[in-house]
C-alpha cells in the first residue's frame, strides 16, 4: 500500500515539478555522456558540453549523509579533488536533495561548506529537481562519474572499494583502492578504464518523491 | 484434542513462568548493578540479545538480535538494494562456542522512488545459530552490533550487547523468527531476453504477490514491483528487469505472499549450446571415450580380433567392423530410450546411474572377470560367451563382434569423456526429439574408428602381422580386465558391505570354475558349466543386501548440500566442489592425479578455498538436482567459485595438478 501511495505521489509531483521521466536512467560507459545544464552556487548556468577538451568528474554529494561526512571529515574527498585540480580535471559536485530533505542547501550555505571543508570543486551544482541525478542514474551519495575530454562517459560507480557493509566506518582510506584517482592517467589518455563500472554505496540520493 | 495440539499451550505457559522468573532475576541483578547492557537504546531503535536455549545440555541453539525500530525507520538485508548497508555483528564468545553467520529473515521492499532498497521495518529478529561443546560451561556472550538505520536519512548506530547464557530463558520471538526463516529451496526455471529475466516457479498456493530479492548486487534493476503472471494452475512467472543481459547465475530469496524461499539458478549453458553444437560435442566425446580408462580393456579385445583378421579378406573385416559398430549403436539407442522412459516417469536420472545399483555392479564384476578368464584360457574369445554350448563354432560369427560392441558401451557407461558430459547433460534436459540424435552421435563417435575401418579395410594391414605374439598379448589383456573387476568390487564394497563383498568373491570363484569347465571339457560338462554360470548370476539377485545409504565421510572435505553454493557465496567463501562417485573411474583418476595431491591441498589451504565433495556412489536425488543446475546428468563435474566472480565456473573434466591450480587462479 505504501508503495502505491509513494508511486502515485511521485508521479503527481514528477508531472508537476518537471516533465522529465521519473525513472532513473542508466547511461552506458564508453558512450557519450548525456549532456545537461545546471545552476551553480553563483547563479551561473553550467553546461557539461562546454567542458569538451577537459575531463570532468561528477560527484553526487549530501553533506549530512554519514558516508559523505566521513569522506570529507578525513580529508579523503578533498585529496582526490586536489589531484584532479592539479591535472586540470573539472570537478562538479552535485546536490540532488530536494528542498526540505537531508543535504539540501542554498547557494550561500553550499559555498560556506566548500570553504569550511577545504574542498576543491570547480563548481557545486544545485539540482533540486533531481533532473541531473535521474539522467545519470545517481543512486547514492557519494556516487561518482568520470567523463573524458571528448565527452565520453568512462566510469560510473563507487569512489572506492571499501563501501559495502558497515566495515566502511572503520576501513582505512589510504589502504582503499580509489577508483577515481587511481584511474586519472587512463582518463587523461582517453582510454577505456580498467574498471569502468562498480556498484555505488552510501546513503540514497534524497530525490523528490513524497 | 490430542496431546500434540495441546503441547504448544503447555509450552506457552512454561515460557511465561520462566519469563517471570527472569524479570525477578534481572531486577535483583540490577540492584547489584552488574547486569550488562541488554537491551540497549541505540537512538532510533532498541537492540536486545535473546536466545531459545532451553537447557544446558543443548549442543546447538539460536541467539537472536532483536531490533525494535522506531516508526518509519528501517535497516537492511544482505543486499541493501540501491543504497544502504547490511549490519555487522562481531561476537565475543568463549572457546568451545561458535556463532554462525546470520540467517537472514525474508526482507521486504522499502521503496524510495526512483530508488529501491531491501530490508526490515518495525520489530525484527535476526537469528544466529550457535554450536557449543558440552565440556565448557554456558557463559556470557558479547556482541558488538553495528548497523545502518534509515528513514529519509541514514544514521550508523551500534549496540554492545551481553547475554549470560547460563541465566537466559528461551524467548518465543526467536523461535518464531527461526520457523519463519526462508530455508526451503524453491526450484526456478528462468529465461532471459535483452531486458528482463523471466523466472517461473510452481506453487500449489494462490500467489498474489511475488518479489525476487537477489543476493548479487550487480545483476538486476531493483524495480518497485516485478510483474507476476499465472501461467497455469500452479505455475507462475515474474519478470525481473536486468541491469545487464550477460547474467549467468543468480541466487536470493523469492518472497511469495510474504513467505520467503531460497532460490538459486545457473543460466550459463541454457543458451550457450545449440543442438548442432551438442551433436558435435557428442561425436568428439564418443571418440575420446575409446581412450578412457574404463573402456580401454574392452576395446583392446576388439583391436586384437581385428589383428587376428589381418590376413583375411576385406569384406569380412568390413562386416565385423560394422557388426561391432551396430552393437555400439543399438546399445546407445537402447540406453537413450530407457533414459527417456525413466524421465517420462518423472525421475531425476543421470549418466552412470545404472552403476548406483549394487546388483548391476555385481553383474559387471562377473562379466569383467569372466572375460579375463576367457582370455587366459583357450576358449575362442571372438566367438566368446555368446556361442557357449553350441557344438559348431561358426568361423563367420558376427554376433561376437556385435556383443563386444554392446559390452564396450555397457562398460563405458560409468565413464564421462571430455565434451561428452556437456552433450549428454544437454540431451537429457531437452525434449525427446533432441535427445535421440545426440545419443546417436555419441555412438557414431564411439564406433568411429571401426566405421572408418569398415570403409577402408585395407588399413588393417598397418597393424602388426598376426603370430604367436597374439596369444601372449591376449593373455596379457586379461589383466586390465581383472583390474577392472577389482575396481568394480571396490565400488560394490563401498555401496554395500564387507559381507556382501565376500559373497561376490564366492560367486567369482564359482564363475572361475564354470569357465574352467567350459574351457576344459566337452559336451555334457560344458552344459554343466553353463548352468553354473546362470545360477551364479541368479545368486546375485537373491542374496544381495540393500545398498547402504550412509556414505563414509571424507574428513578433508565439506559435505555437499543443495544450498551450499549460495551459502558460501553469501559468506564470500571461495569453494571447489567435486561431484564424484566410487564407480566413476575418471573421477577416481582425477582424485589421484590432482585433487588428492599435496600441492593441490596446500593451494586450497593457502587460498582459503573450501573443498566440498558430493558423493554420488549411491542414488541421491539432491545431487541429481544439483547436477541438473549445471545442465549435467553425469560426473565428474568440478565447480569453482571465489569472491569477485559473477557465477561459479565449471572446471575441465580431466584434471592435472597444474591445470587444476591454474584454472582456480
Amino acid at each position: 500500500m505504501k508503495l502505491y501511495i509513494n508511486l502515485i505521489a511521485s508521479f503527481l509531483i514528477a508531472s508537476i515539478s518537471f516533465a522529465g521521466d521519473i525513472e532513473l536512467q542508466n547511461p552506458s560507459t564508453n558512450q557519450k555522456a548525456p549532456d545537461f545544464s545546471g545552476m551553480n552556487t553563483y547563479g551561473e548556468m553550467i553546461r557539461l558540453s562546454n567542458f569538451i577538451g577537459k575531463p570532468v568528474i561528477l560527484e553526487w554529494t549530501n553533506h549530512e549523509c554519514p558516508y559523505v561526512a566521513r569522506h570529507y571529515d578525513e580529508n579523503n574527498m578533498q585529496t582526490v579533488q586536489k589531484i584532479a585540480q592539479d591535472q586540470e580535471i573539472i570537478w562538479l559536485s552535485i546536490i540532488s536533495s530536494t528542498p526540505g530533505d537531508q543535504g539540501h542547501v542554498g547557494p550561500k550555505k553550499a559555498n560556506e561548506l566548500t570553504v569550511a571543508r577545504g574542498a576543491y570543486p570547480s563548481h557545486v551544482l544545485l539540482d533540486e529537481s533531481g533532473e541531473i541525478g535521474m539522467l545519470y542514474g545517481a543512486k547514492t551519495t557519494p556516487h561518482m562519474f568520470m567523463i573524458d575530454a571528448n565527452g565520453v562517459l568512462r566510469y560510473k560507480g563507487a569512489i572506492d572499494d571499501i563501501g559495502r557493509g558497515m566495515q566502511f566506518f572503520d576501513a582505512s582510506f589510504p589502504k582503499a583502492v580509489n577508483y577515481v584517482s587511481s584511474q586519472f592517467p587512463e582518463l587523461l589518455a582517453q582510454e577505456t578504464l580498467s574498471t569502468d563500472s562498480t556498484v555505488a554505496y552510501g546513503c540514497s540520493v534524497k530525490y523528490n518523491y513524497d | 484434542m490430542d496431546r500434540g495440539s495441546l503441547a504448544p499451550l503447555f509450552l506457552l505457559q512454561w515460557f511465561n513462568m520462566k519469563n517471570m522468573k527472569n524479570v525477578i532475576l534481572v531486577c535483583s541483578l540490577l540492584i547489584c548493578s552488574i547486569v550488562a547492557a541488554n537491551p540497549v537504546e541505540t537512538g532510533h531503535a532498541r537492540a536486545s540479545l535473546i536466545t531459545n536455549i532451553e537447557n544446558s545440555t543443548q549442543e546447538s541453539f539460536y541467539v537472536g538480535v532483536r531490533l525494535e525500530m522506531q516508526d518509519g525507520w528501517h535497516t537492511y538485508w544482505e543486499n541493501p538494494g540501491d543504497s544502504g548497508s547490511p549490519f555487522e555483528a562481531n561476537w565475543k564468545v568463549s572457546d568451545g562456542t561458535v556463532v554462525e553467520n546470520v540467517q537472514w529473515p525474508t526482507p521486504v521492499t522499502i521503496p524510495y522512488p526512483p530508488l529501491m532498497t531491501f530490508g526490515y521495518e518495525g520489530d525484527v529478529v535476526f537469528p544466529f545459530k550457535v554450536f557449543r561443546s558440552l565440556d565448557s560451561p554456558l557463559e556470557k556472550i558479547n556482541l558488538e552490533f553495528n548497523f545502518l538505520i534509515c528513514a529519509d536519512i541514514c544514521i550508523p548506530e551500534s549496540a554492545s550487547l551481553t547475554l549470560d547464557l547460563s541465566l537466559a530463558t528461551p524467548n518465543l520471538l526467536l523461535s518464531e523468527a527461526v520457523t519463519e526463516l526462508p530455508t526451503n529451496f524453491l526450484q526456478t526455471n528462468s529465461s532471459k531476453d535483452q531486458e528482463n529475466l523471466k523466472v517461473t516457479f510452481q506453487s500449489s498456493e494462490e500467489i498474489t504477490s511475488a518479489y525476487l530479492f537477489p543476493k548479487q548486487d550487480n545483476l538486476f534493476i531493483y524495480s518497485p514491483s516485478q510483474k507476476l503472471v499465472k501461467l497455469n494452475d500452479d505455475t507462475y512467472e515474474i519478470t525481473v528487469p536486468l541491469l545487464s543481459s550477460d547474467i549467468t547465475f543468480f541466487s536470493g530469496i523469492l518472497s511469495l505472499n510474504g513467505e520467503g524461499f531460497q532460490v538459486e539458478e545457473n543460466l550459463q549453458s541454457v543458451s550457450s549450446m545449440s543442438l548442432w553444437q551438442a551433436i558435435l560435442f557428442a561425436l568428439i566425446g564418443g571418440l575420446i571415450l575409446n581412450l578412457m580408462p574404463c573402456v580401454f580393456p574392452v576395446i583392446s579385445l576388439k583391436v586384437l580380433s581385428f589383428v587376428s583378421m589381418g590376413g583375411d579378406d576385406h569384406a569380412k573385416i568390413r562386416t565385423h567392423a560394422l557388426s561391432f559398430a551396430g552393437g555400439v549403436m543399438s546399445t546407445f539407442i537402447s540406453i537413450a530410450t530407457a533414459l527417456l522412459i525413466i524421465r517420462s516417469s518423472g525421475s531425476m536420472i543421470g549418466w552412470g546411474y545404472q552403476l548406483q545399483s549394487p546388483i548391476v555392479v555385481g553383474i559387471l564384476t562377473l562379466i569383467m572377470l569372466g572375460i579375463g578368464l576367457v582370455l587366459l584360457t583357450n576358449i575362442n574369445f571372438a566367438a566368446g560367451l555368446t556361442t557357449l554350448g553350441s557344438s559348431v563354432q561358426s568361423r563367420n560369427d558376427y554376433s561376437g563382434s556385435f556383443f563386444t560392441g554392446v559390452l564396450a558401451v555397457v562398460v563405458a557407461s560409468p565413464c564421462t569423456a571430455p565434451f561428452m558430459g556437456a552433450a549428454i547433460g544437454y540431451a537429457l534436459l531437452q525434449p525427446s526429439f533432441a535427445t535421440l540424435p545426440i545419443f546417436i552421435a555419441l555412438g557414431l563417435g564411439f564406433a568411429g574408428p571401426y566405421l572408418i575401418l569398415a570403409l577402408k579395410p585395407q588399413w588393417i594391414s598397418a597393424l602388426p602381422k598376426p603370430g604367436a605374439w597374439m596369444e601372449t598379448l591376449k593373455q596379457f589383456f586379461a589383466f586390465p580386465m581383472i583390474a577392472t573387476a577389482l575396481w568394480l568390487m571396490w565400488v560394490f564394497m563401498v555401496q554395500t558391505s564387507g559381507d556382501a563383498l565376500i559373497l561376490l568373491l564366492i560367486l567369482s570363484l564359482i564363475l572361475g570354475v564354470a569357465v574352467w569347465m567350459i574351457a576344459t571339457f566337452k559336451g555334457r560338462w560344458k552344459w554343466i558349466g553353463m548352468i553354473m554360470t546362470v545360477i551364479t548370476a541368479f545368486q546375485i539377485f537373491n542374496n544381495l543386501p540393500a545398498s547402504s545409504t550412509e556414505m563414509k565421510a571424507d574428513a578433508s572435505a565439506e559435505k555437499w548440500s543443495l544450498e551450499i553454493e549460495s551459502e558460501m557465496q553469501s559468506q564470500n567463501q571461495a569453494y571447489l566442489i567435486n561431484f564424484t562417485a566410487a564407480w566413476c573411474i575418471t573421477c577416481q583418476t582425477n582424485e589421484k592425479t590432482a585433487l588428492a595431491r599435496e600441492k593441490v591441498k596446500e593451494y586450497l589451504a593457502e587460498e582459503n578455498i573450501t573443498y566440498v565433495k558430493a558423493d554420488w556412489t549411491n542414488r541421491n536425488e539432491d545431487i541429481a538436482i544439483g547436477l541438473a543446475k549445471y545442465e549435467r546428468t553425469g560426473i565428474p563435474l568440478y565447480i569453482f567459485w571465489k569472491p569477485g566472480m559473477r557465477g561459479s565456473k565449471i572446471l575441465p573434466a580431466v584434471l592435472t595438478e597444474d591445470s587444476l591450480i591454474k584454472s582456480m587462479q
